[in-house]
């Protein structure tokens, strides 16, 4: 049997549910590593989908609900949220382009910037996607170094976190292209970034996932 | 026939208003889909308590991963029943990973009678008409395995099967299906 074959038997199991130990495992790794794996499960589950509809429902318990809701109303503050980065293309060059350009910044923009912030997706793992420069007569320059793609129907939204702080302040909108602005920044800051309705935040808080973040600090050397 | 176009777009757009952090969209789509996904966990669970943690698993999960639904790559049903089957078996294949002799409690197997309603909806008519042509053995195995979650070597127990012969019946009961779906 190829290879591939054997890659949808192996999606087909686990998507009935029968693997243990070390299969179980080995699919689940696939599922995060392998999109061909991943798009075979799909199919299987869209497959399979309707003997599920053949259980009957049954009411959960009262309190399921206020369970649901205090959890999710945590993360949609501020705890950083995983893998919301599809809006977002980090290219791999990300992290190269971020110190070719800061670099670039740091020589056009004497004196020298007072406090930078390299803001990476909270969710880990890949590159830098803006950078933000923090003048001492009050500009903040923000740019992004990667592509960022935002749905048409949304905005990002730049916050501030002072340290001790349990709630961002706004700092508006941010265009993908970035921004330049003149604010008051807190001493030990953080720079947040959250994906929001057009127009930003209807709340004052962020609403949907935190995307990005990073400290604002006085760069060495 | 096709039941629900019309609902199925439906969660699709909720879907789409929790991807905005929209809190009302979410208590619908909880009291939309809170009664069928926690009817689904506690068959695989057989707990109320296990099914009760699945479900929420499940909808924390919904919630913050809204904006990975592809609808075009499959139906939004679809991903909220894989969410809560995975966040359910997790708990079950834990459990008997953790507590050594842990079984859940058998129940009586109604599958037979709950295949009729298959016919409910066209993808269900299909997939009706491809197990009907497996051997009956066979297709119980897949639908104990799917709807209950029976693991391999529960499913050899239960049978009172050699393990390496239900994996192979499995298998090919797998292929079977996947030909007969895509003809």
């Amino acid at each position: 049997m190829s290879d591939e074959a054997d890659r949808d038997l192996l999606a087909a199991e686990y998507v009935l549910g029968v693997l243990e130990g070390e299969d179980r495992d080995t699919a689940i790794r696939l599922l995060a590593d392998d999109p061909d794996f991943a798009r075979a499960v799909e199919a299987w589950q869209q497959r399979l989908t309707p003997l599920a509809l053949q259980v009957a429902p049954v009411t959960p318990p009262a309190d399921l609900w206020q369970r649901i809701a205090a959890r999710t109303e945590q993360t949609a503050t501020i705890v950083p949220l995983h893998r919301r980065v599809r809006f977002w293309q980090a290219t791999t060059a990300g992290a190269l382009a971020i110190a070719a350009s800061l670099a670039a910044f740091i020589v056009l923009h004497q004196p020298a910037p007072t406090r930078v912030a390299v803001l990476s997706p909270l969710a880990g793992g890949a590159a830098p996607v803006l950078m933000a420069i923090a003048e001492q007569n009050g500009t903040l320059v923000v740019r992004p170094t990667a592509q960022i793609a935002v749905p048409a129907d949304k905005d990002l939204e730049l916050w501030q976190l002072p340290q001790g702080a349990t709630r961002p302040q706004s700092l508006g909108v941010l265009p993908a292209s970035g921004k330049t602005l003149d604010v008051a920044l807190a001493q030990n800051t953080q720079l947040l970034v959250s994906l929001e309705p057009k127009g930003g935040s209807p709340t004052g808080q962020p609403t949907g996932p935190v995307l990005y973040g990073g400290l604002l600090t006085t760069p060495r050397g | 026939m096709p039941t629900s176009s019309a609902t199925s777009d439906d969660t699709e757009m909720l879907l789409r208003r929790c991807v905005s952090g929209d809190r009302g969209a979410f208590r619908l789509l909880y009291d939309r889909w809170g009664n069928r996904l926690y009817g689904i966990a506690l068959r695989i669970t057989r707990e109320a308590a296990l099914a009760a943690d699945a479900t929420q698993d499940a909808f924390v999960q919904i919630w913050q991963q809204a904006h990975r639904f592809d609808p075009g790559r499959g139906s939004a049903e679809g991903w909220l029943i894989g969410i809560v089957r995975y966040r359910a078996l997790d708990i079950i294949r834990r459990r008997s990973r953790e507590v050594p002799g842990y079984e859940a409690e058998d129940r009586e197997d109604d599958a037979p009678n709950a295949l009729t309603r298959l016919l409910n909806t066209a993808e269900g008519a299909a997939l009706h008409r491809c197990l009907g042509e497996l051997e009956e053995d066979r297709r119980r195995l897949v639908v104990l395995a799917f709807v209950d979650g029976l693991s391999h070597s529960e499913l050899a127990e239960r049978m009172s099967v050699p393990l390496g012969t239900i994996k192979s019946w499995i298998r090919r009961s797998l292929i079977s299906l996947r030909g007969c779906l895509a003809s």
